[in-house]
């Protein structure tokens, strides 16, 4: 940490906050798709470390010949969308309501999803192009932090605001919160359970697609990159409480410090530093922080 | 409380098929399968088959100890690749200092008990879905530790130059230890999973409160499933890193832990041949078509697809129920099949009950 040494100890303080808060703002696209889904339909999907990793390839491809991010997030969310339209109505469908199946399902798919993306897009690391990303950093004094991480943080909270509005103030809220509750009253209601469904897993993966567009900007897209951020993801769902979106938020919160910090001061323990609080969490409180008892 | 359905729902799809005759043909099979490995390396097989083989049963053994942990607890683990590593590192940590085998077994043994005891008290109160995300955080942990704790397991390169016993140096000779540690460790499976203990590890499967209320504490029943199941994935992890001389942090990845399930899958849960035949189908996927076919991850997901969707009870549990409807249908006239009444699935509570029953006092 040669950091540590040139730059006096708050600056060093507030980079590892923001790194942490940055990184926490990629984990909540990635978890709050997880939760949503988890929490409506059941289903633990470990196809969204995949359904990421493919959103991040496609978005590299897609800004690397338009030099436009916004472009690139839109076709990373139309192939990921269509994906997983396809995995929920072609497959997930067959085994509705058996919980084991379904998990095992989503691995299968994971699993193809990822060896396609290796002979598509080759092994090699890859990164946003630097044309697309938000130039230059923020300067205040010593401290010097690139924008574009605080971009991801603007977005974070942005998407995570839109998310609770959908829920709180709109039909398509209100039908999904009904669904959450008691699917025959809602299905009996006239409402089509089966494609609220589909298209709330259409929403979370879309959510994975554009965390990773918008984190192979921070971190790169490599073939095992789905395994890690799937775990983590799982992490952040098991800390906040599987199905709730505000646990989701403060769980990838905590996460992406920690994380930040445990990397700076003990590299060698990373990734124990993150299981800590999940066993603390599951000992303790296994619903999560804000999940709701079984 | 949709929950609940769902869980009694999964349990009966991932159930073991139900255990009489099935048994005694499986005991032929075994036997039959156990003289064909046993000629094997006489019957001109070259040494890489032999290895090969050896290479089945390893994975084999670490599948049997998932299947167990599935198909009588309802248990599916997504992280026993880490526990065998843990062992596997151990012995490995052991070879590096200088030690002889015997106390890489000690080692191997303790990290084998620690990663065990780990796993399953972080799991014990959990089931289903949680189960296995924990499981695979356990394992994501150790794969992690391997990765970064490079002081002691040197890093991405892993160890190498592991050297088992001077007896076992050939690899005929090794075939055979590896082939019956593998029987052994699937004896003493069967035997557990038929004992009072294995009998109420499925009653906690199928009804955790009802076991409850019976007086099991159904967490040490957890907790002691997992120890054993664990101990032979510690067996399987030591002997795979003296079959390759090597240990890395891929034996820990996410990727071994989901072969293994699809390994268990696609053999057919519960059953004592499933892992067996799903070693063989993916090893043989991983070592050979992987020459001929570059996207075998792919084609070994579709199988893994195909198999949840079309054939749940797996290659095992499917010729098994075959082989039943052709047994019913040949003497379809003569008399309803009928099942074992009670047998293998009563608790030992129910025993006692009809034990009292009959006390005149």
């Amino acid at each position: 940490m040669e950091g540590l040494i040139t730059v006096p100890e708050p600056v060093f303080l507030a980079q590892q906050v923001l790194n942490g808060l940055s990184f926490g703002a990629l984990l909540f696209l990635l978890a709050s798709g997880l939760t949503l889904v988890f929490g409506l339909m059941r289903i633990v999907n470990m196809a969204h470390g995949a359904f990421y990793m493919l959103g991040g390839y496609i978005g590299v491809v897609i800004a690397t010949l338009t030099g436009n991010l916004l472009i690139a997030v839109i076709a990373a969310i139309v192939a990921v969308g269509v994906t997983a339209f396809l995995v929920e109505v072609v497959l997930l469908r067959f085994v509705r309501g058996q919980e084991m199946p379904e998990v095992l399902l989503t691995i299968g798919v994971s699993f193809v999803i990822a060896d396609l993306c290796l002979a598509f897009f080759g092994g090699d690391p890859q990164n946003l192009p630097n044309s697309v990303r938000i130039p230059g950093a923020l300067a205040v004094g010593d401290l010097v932090y690139p924008w574009y991480r605080i971009f991801v943080i603007g977005l974070a909270v942005a998407i995570g605001v839109a998310l609770a509005l959908v829920q709180s103030r709109t039909r398509v809220g209100a039908i999904v919160r009904a669904g959450v509750d008691d699917r025959e009253i809602i299905s009996a209601m006239g409402v089509n359970i089966r494609w609220v469904f589909t298209g709330m897993f259409v929403v979370g993966a879309a959510l994975a697609a554009i965390g990773g567009t918008i984190g192979a900007g921070m971190q790169s897209i490599l073939p095992g990159v789905q395994n890690e951020v799937l775990l983590y993801a799982l992490v952040v769902i098991i800390i906040g409480g599987l199905g709730s979106v505000p646990g989701a938020a403060v769980g990838s919160v905590l996460i992406g410090l920690i994380d930040a910090f445990a990397k700076a001061w003990i590299p060698e323990l990373a990734y124990f530093t993150i299981f800590l609080p999940m066993a603390l969490v599951l000992v303790f409180r296994p619903t999560g922080l804000f999940g709701k008892a079984a | 409380m949709s929950n609940r359905i769902v869980e009694t729902r999964t349990v009966r799809t991932f159930g073991p098929p139900r255990r009489d005759r099935v048994q005694l043909t499986n005991m032929a099979l075994l036997a039959l399968l156990l003289v064909a490995a046993i000629a094997l390396p006489y019957l001109g097989a070259s040494g890489f088959m032999v290895s090969l083989a050896s290479t089945i049963l390893i994975a084999a053994t670490l599948a049997s100890s998932v299947n167990f942990l599935a198909g009588n607890g309802g248990m599916v683990s997504l992280g026993h690749a880490g526990i065998a590593a843990a062992s596997a590192y151990g012995a490995g940590w052991a070879s590096q200092q200088g030690m002889d085998p015997g106390m890489q077994v000690l080692v191997a043994l303790g990290m084998t008990l620690l990663a065990s005891f780990l796993y399953g008290l972080l799991s014990m109160r959990t089931s289903g879905i949680y189960f296995l995300m924990v499981t695979l955080a356990v394992g994501m942990l150790i794969y992690g530790l391997a990765f970064r704790l490079s002081s002691v397991t040197g890093g991405e390169n892993g160890i190498s130059g592991i050297e088992r016993f001077e007896w076992l140096d050939s690899y005929w000779t090794y075939y055979y230890f590896v082939l019956g540690v593998f029987v052994l460790a699937t004896a003493a499976l069967w035997i557990v999973s038929n004992s009072p203990f294995g009998a109420s590890l499925r009653g906690i499967r199928d009804s955790e409160s009802r076991m409850r209320s019976l007086g099991y504490s159904v967490r040490s029943y957890k907790l002691g499933a997992f120890m054993i199941s664990g101990s032979v994935a510690g067996l399987a992890g030591l002997l795979a890193v003296w079959h390759t001389h090597f240990v890395s942090p891929s034996s820990a990845g996410v990727d071994r832990s989901v072969h293994l399930i699809v390994m268990v899958i696609l053999g057919g849960v519960g059953t004592l041949l499933g892992p067996l035949i799903g070693a063989a189908v993916v090893v043989m996927v991983e070592n050979l078509l992987s020459s001929y076919v570059d996207r075998w991850p792919t084609l070994l997901g579709l199988i893994f697809i195909l198999v949840i969707l079309f054939a749940r009870a797996g290659i095992a549990g499917s010729a098994g129920k075959l082989f039943r409807r052709l047994r019913a249908r040949s003497k379809a006239a003569s008399s309803p099949e009928g099942d074992a009444p009670g047998g293998a699935a009563a608790p030992p509570g129910d025993r006692h009950a009809v034990h009292q029953g009959k006390d005149p006092q």
